[in-house]
């Protein structure tokens, strides 16, 4: 039975060894302990003897050659013997390194897309605010977008979010009056809400409100046809004046980008379409449902959204996602139906802008050819945050709003 | 020095000369007849039997290593194997005459060692002992192994299981010696007074030292052999060892029975290599080893070089040292001349030595030699020397087959209990002693004069009027520690303390004083200025079953004795599989004043490492209450003081330190103030700084910080810094230690990965400069000063309203900083 010479493992690391040089050949019959070749790892050189006599029947590696450890180098037996059976078959228990490329690249690519997702919404979330008062912040549920940071940096810190919920804490002074003279109610979410989110909006803003008027003769015009529609049957839905106002706001919007936008200390989001906010009523209180790209929306489906949203809203069954203030994109107030004939809305933070839509009022007015008469006006009250806009840009948008009421057909 | 001994000019200034005695040199020349006396039959069959056992052994592994096969039986070891080939006589001569109670100590290359002295061991002990010895042992797990269908003698069962439990632990299986956690180069069995083995070159030089002074301060019987290489005398532990072991007192100084030499062998198993490097004629310049011993004390250390290849002679020199260590007259110093005909490790080429070179050692092979010797005198045939090599390789076969198998000899399942080393790396046991008997003491504790002076002092800080009381009179933060320290003296026999001006000086900071008067000698005496081996000795101590306090006198000492800190004390429990405890305490005192290398705290240094608790009070209540947990635990204790606070009084327990024993567990922090503004968490002396500093906060910016002294790094309990972090949000970590790696570092992230949601700001770590420290008057630019954790809360956390900085704690600047590598 022939004897294989394997190539011995000189060390745990080293995996291959290069044959140097083969001292015997093939057929060459050898004695126990004759030197047979020597080789080298990556450290140092060592010689390999004949572990028996007898006659080289094969060598499987040559000169140069580089040899897995363990393996076998070369049989040694009697001369003529048969040796099929064995070949450079690994001696013993050997485990080959495995390495998974495949996995591996998976592993990369999985990693690069999440980091790249990171870097998306970092972009997104550029302001500084410490974890713990993002906690409070949330917790409070105050929106911190716009609050000024006090920490290292203008980080938003703890005592930021304090001072925006309660500004006064412990300086209003509690007076103690005899009962019956009023009831006190604990706040419901719905006012703790507005409350915080009204405030701050003007604690960290630079609001100021323009009024202007525009005549609604064409607009009323406009709406009597409909009317009139419904009772023939020419028209299938009816339109409120609000729909054709909030269509003649969303028009003049695709003309001034700087007021369908988000405002932060650092930078301004401008949107490409309308997300318009519109001022709901409800029994809980004040809701501003956002209608999603209004600017794709002829008339009639504007009046179906908007309208669908405040039933929403009065049910209580609007979507959450919705009513935040980062859903809209500019909103629109109407206090028209209640008389009011001026008012300075409230911007809702991080938006620039908001239109308080107030009552119409005959008013006197040029008729031509030195004729006066009363004409209908509507009252338009923007209020914007100087912060992001200055005030030519925002009478421009105003008086184009106007045009839009005034040139408004159906 | 102590004031008995008066150094005479006149003597010392004499003129004269030293003259060596001489060193024998393989003096060795009785003839087999001439030992026929004191060898029966069987005694030289068997000192055959057991180097052929050892050489079969170490050629099993050496073809597992590099064929991955023995007699058909494949597998593979990735671990070490430093074999011992051609080094079985010096083996098996040195635990010829060693008893059970005789404890060897090893080096890297000590299978060859373990397996005589067990061999030995099998032989000489009592049947039941021995019985008993291996049921008990990890209750019994090798002895099923190998009891399983064995029908034989009790010690050849031993045998068996000397060899399974061995190669089970070389194979890193739970069976093993240590539960697989040492492996080659560390396995030992208590039982048959094997002690550890160290992968350290020259690692057992001192710890050796310890485990003589063990049995010499506790009485115990047996010696000590020290069984290292030719090249560790390279090695300084091992030249601080000789000198922590030949120190005069032992004779001048030490009483009653207590007076004389250790009972300890430096036996350098001299093979002549250190690797590759050749002691004799390249590397070392002693020549013959045993000149070594001219040099150390007038005995010369008894040194002797006797021939390793021929086991009688080797047998004849240990029962001749052995006499003499009887007699109190050790150490000694035996050069054991050897050779390895096998590599240094399997992958070794011998490029560094010929082929003629080893054919000539191999020529005298010791086994063949021996072999032809009892042939020759017809003491045994050569056909029964050839029955016990078939034997041993029949035998060997047997136990490999056990100890490869993985149904038979299973790992650690460290699937099934991830934590399970976990579990080992302390023993966390309380004990007032280690051993019942009555302490050795030179009068009644409420006599030593220091004790009684504690009557007359104020335990806290200020008066009943409070008034802050004079510093003769303030119970301080040594008065403290001193009391824990001095009521274990008198609980636990064998506390010893030892360190540089230890005795009479009363430690360098005046924390022993008073000791000296209520101590023996051997209890509390001066070492050598040799940190390593004042480690290493109290590491010995430790593990031998003593409890110990070893002082570094000042913190920048502890890279001196790197190697034991690091390397040696807090491993042996775990690489032991819990067999050993640790008692061992290390008193560190952090300087000041003295420059850049007198006043660094290096407490991060010993946290990184595994296997070590580390403390650092600040008062005198922490101090004394941590001391009494480290003294009543079972583990390795870095204690750190710091000599400025050495005549502190207690400010923060107001009913002052208690008289009486309290233990403070380790690893609990401690809020020192309250506040709800800010937290403050520090290590060390700052803790005082940061008070400074939170008195500035709350008085100029209404700012209630929290403070937090962290009395411990190793363990430690991160809840009340948590809890304190989710009320503030805010946290400073200030401490001595250089900023950069610091403790803190781990402590900021660690505590922002659990309280991360809470924070309202990164804690910010103030350190010291990652400078040199500079001299005394400018030490405050290195420091962390208060107004430095105003400058750090003012840029990093929140500002503070008008607060000008003074230091620059901005992000640019610790760029520029680390950029700079300052």
């Amino acid at each position: 039975m022939a004897i294989p010479v394997i190539m011995p493992r000189q060390g745990q690391s080293v995996e291959t060894c290069i044959i140097t040089k083969w001292f015997r050949q093939k057929g060459d019959t050898v004695k126990s302990g004759d030197l047979l070749f020597s080789y080298e790892t990556d450290k140092a050189a060592f010689d390999v003897e004949s572990p028996s006599d007898g006659t080289i029947l094969e060598i499987f590696y040559g000169n140069g050659a580089e040899v897995p450890v363990l393996v076998n180098v070369a049989l040694i037996g009697n001369a003529g013997e048969k040796t099929d059976q064995i070949t450079t078959q690994l001696s013993g228990e050997s485990i080959p390194p495995e390495i998974n490329h495949q996995s591996f690249e998976t592993l990369v690519q999985e990693t690069s897309v999440l980091q790249a997702d990171a870097a998306d919404e970092t972009r997104e979330m550029k302001i500084r605010i410490s974890p713990r008062a993002k906690r409070y912040a949330e917790k409070k549920g105050l929106n911190f977008y716009g609050i000024r940071g006090s920490g290292p940096n203008g980080r938003i810190i703890c005592s930021d979010i304090e001072n925006a919920v309660s500004p006064t804490e412990g300086k209003m002074d509690q007076v103690d009056v005899p009962g019956d003279e009023f009831t006190e109610q604990p706040l419901s979410n719905v006012r703790k809400l507005i409350a915080r989110t009204m405030h701050v909006s003007l604690q960290n803003s630079a609001q100021l409100t323009h009024h202007m008027s525009a005549d609604v003769r064409n607009i009323l015009e406009a709406r009597r046809k409909i009317k009139e529609g419904l009772k023939n049957g020419s028209e299938k839905q009816d339109i409120t004046l609000n729909d054709m106002i909030c269509l003649c706001v969303i028009k003049a919007i695709k003309k001034f980008p700087e007021v369908n936008a988000h405002f932060f200390d650092d930078r301004i989001k401008m949107f490409n379409k309308v997300h318009l906010g519109i001022a709901v009523d409800t029994p809980r209180g004040l809701m501003v449902p956002s209608v999603k790209n209004a600017d794709d929306m002829d008339l009639q489906t504007l009046s179906r959204e908007l309208k669908s949203s405040a039933e929403a809203c009065k049910k209580g069954n609007i979507n959450p996602e919705l009513i935040k203030s980062t859903a809209a994109s500019f909103t629109v107030s109407n206090l028209g139906n209640y008389g009011v004939e001026m008012f300075t809305p409230v911007v809702n933070l991080p938006q620039t802008a908001i239109l308080g839509v107030c009552t119409i009022i005959n008013r006197p007015a040029d008729l031509g050819n030195s004729t006066f008469g009363f004409v209908p006006y509507i009252g338009l009250s923007l209020t914007y945050d100087h912060r992001a806009i200055d005030g030519g840009p925002a009478t421009l948008f105003l008086r184009e709003i106007k045009e839009q009421i005034e040139k408004f057909s159906h | 020095m102590p004031k008995s001994q008066n150094i005479d000019p006149k003597e010392v200034r004499k003129p004269q000369f030293l003259e060596f005695g001489k060193i024998p040199v393989n003096q060795y020349n009785k003839s087999i007849d001439e030992e026929k006396d004191s060898f029966s039959t069987d005694d030289f069959v068997r000192i055959y039997h057991d180097m052929v056992i050892i050489r079969e052994f170490e050629t099993m592994l050496n073809l597992i290593k590099t064929k991955n096969e023995y007699k058909g039986i494949p597998y593979n070891h990735p671990g070490p194997a430093h074999l011992s080939i051609g080094q079985e006589a010096s083996a098996v001569g040195m635990a010829y005459n060693l008893d059970i109670d005789d404890f060897i100590f090893g080096s890297h290359r000590s299978h060859g060692e373990i397996l005589a002295k067990g061999l030995s061991a099998i032989n000489k002990l009592d049947e039941d002992v021995l019985y008993s010895i291996m049921k008990n042992y990890f209750g019994g797990s090798a002895l099923k192994v190998v009891e399983k269908g064995f029908a034989g003698p009790m010690k050849e069962l031993a045998k068996h299981f000397l060899l399974y439990g061995a190669l089970a632990e070389i194979f890193a299986r739970e069976n093993g010696f240590n539960k697989g956690l040492g492996g080659s180069m560390h396995a030992f069995f208590t039982p048959f007074g094997i002690y550890p083995n160290n992968a350290i070159v020259g690692g057992s030089g001192d710890i050796s030292v310890g485990a003589a002074l063990y049995k010499k301060i506790n009485r115990k019987p047996g010696i000590v052999v020290c069984n290292i290489g030719d090249a560790s005398m390279g090695c300084g532990p091992v030249w601080e060892g000789i000198s922590f072991a030949t120190m005069d007192q032992y004779n001048t100084l030490w009483d009653g029975e207590y007076k004389g030499g250790l009972p300890l062998i430096f036996n350098f198993m001299n093979n002549l290599y250190g690797m590759g490097g050749q002691t004799m004629g390249e590397t070392m310049g002693y020549g013959i080893l045993a000149r070594i011993g001219a040099g150390v004390n007038p005995e010369m250390m008894h040194a002797e070089r006797v021939d390793g290849y021929n086991p009688l002679a080797v047998i004849d020199a240990f029962r001749r040292k052995k006499e003499i260590l009887n007699e109190k007259n050790g150490p000694v110093l035996l050069d054991t001349l050897t050779y390895r005909i096998s590599g240094h490790s399997p992958s070794d080429a011998s490029s560094y030595r010929s082929k003629e070179e080893v054919e000539a050692w191999q020529k005298e092979d010791s086994i063949i030699a021996y072999g032809n010797t009892l042939t020759a005198s017809g003491i045994a045939k050569q056909e029964q020397l050839d029955e016990i090599r078939d034997e041993a390789g029949e035998l060997l076969t047997h136990i490999l087959k056990l100890a490869v198998s993985d149904e038979i000899s299973p790992r650690l399942d460290l699937q099934k209990d991830p934590d399970v080393i976990g579990t080992m790396m302390f023993s966390n046991q309380s004990a007032d002693k280690m051993e019942e008997r009555d302490p050795e003491v030179l009068i009644p504790l409420e006599d030593v004069p220091r004790v009684m002076s504690f009557k007359n002092k104020e335990r806290f800080f200020k008066d009943k009027e409070g008034k802050p009381v004079s510093k003769a009179r303030l119970f301080q933060l040594r008065d403290g520690i001193f009391e824990a320290i001095i009521d274990r003296f008198y609980k636990d026999p064998t506390l010893a303390a030892w360190g540089e001006e230890n005795r009479d000086w009363g430690g360098a900071f005046a924390v022993y004083r008073g000791l000296t008067e209520a101590l023996p000698y051997h209890r509390l005496f001066n070492s050598p200025i040799s940190e390593g081996a004042i480690v290493g000795t109290a590491i010995g101590y430790g593990m031998c079953g003593g409890r110990v306090i070893a002082e570094i006198m000042y913190c920048d000492f502890l890279g001196r004795s790197g190697d034991e800190v690091f390397n040696q004390l807090p491993k042996w429990q775990a690489m032991s599989g819990n067999i050993i405890k640790m008692p061992v305490v290390i008193r560190v005192s952090v300087g000041s004043k003295y420059g850049a290398q007198h006043s660094q705290d290096w407490s991060s240094l010993v946290a990184h490492i595994p296997g070590l608790k580390v403390v650092f009070p600040a008062t005198p209540y922490d101090a004394k209450g941590l001391m009494n947990s480290a003294l009543q635990g079972t583990d390795p204790v870095i204690f750190f003081e710091s000599q400025r606070l050495y005549d502190t009084g207690e400010m923060f327990q107001n009913s002052g330190v208690p008289e009486g024993y309290y233990e403070i567990p380790l690893g609990e922090p401690d809020i020192k103030r309250s506040g709800e503004d800010l937290t403050i968490l520090t290590i060390g002396a700052t803790l005082y700084n940061a008070i400074k500093s939170a008195d500035i906060l709350v008085r100029d910016y209404g700012i209630r910080a929290e403070i937090i002294d962290a009395r411990s790094l190793v363990p430690f309990n991160y809840m009340p810094v948590i809890e304190s972090v989710k009320k503030t949000g805010k946290i400073v970590l200030a401490s001595d230690a250089s900023a950069r790696g610091s403790f803190l570092k781990e402590m900021a992230q660690t505590i922002t990965e659990i309280a991360f949601d809470y924070l309202d700001a990164p804690p910010v770590v103030v350190g010291s400069r990652n400078w040199i420290i500079p001299a005394h008057e400018m030490e405050n630019a290195f420091f962390p000063q208060p107004e430095w954790i105003l400058d750090a809360v003012h840029e990093k956390i929140m500002p503070l309203k008008g607060h000008v900085c003074k230091s620059d704690f901005t992000s640019a600047k610790s760029l520029k900083l680390n950029k700079e590598g300052v």
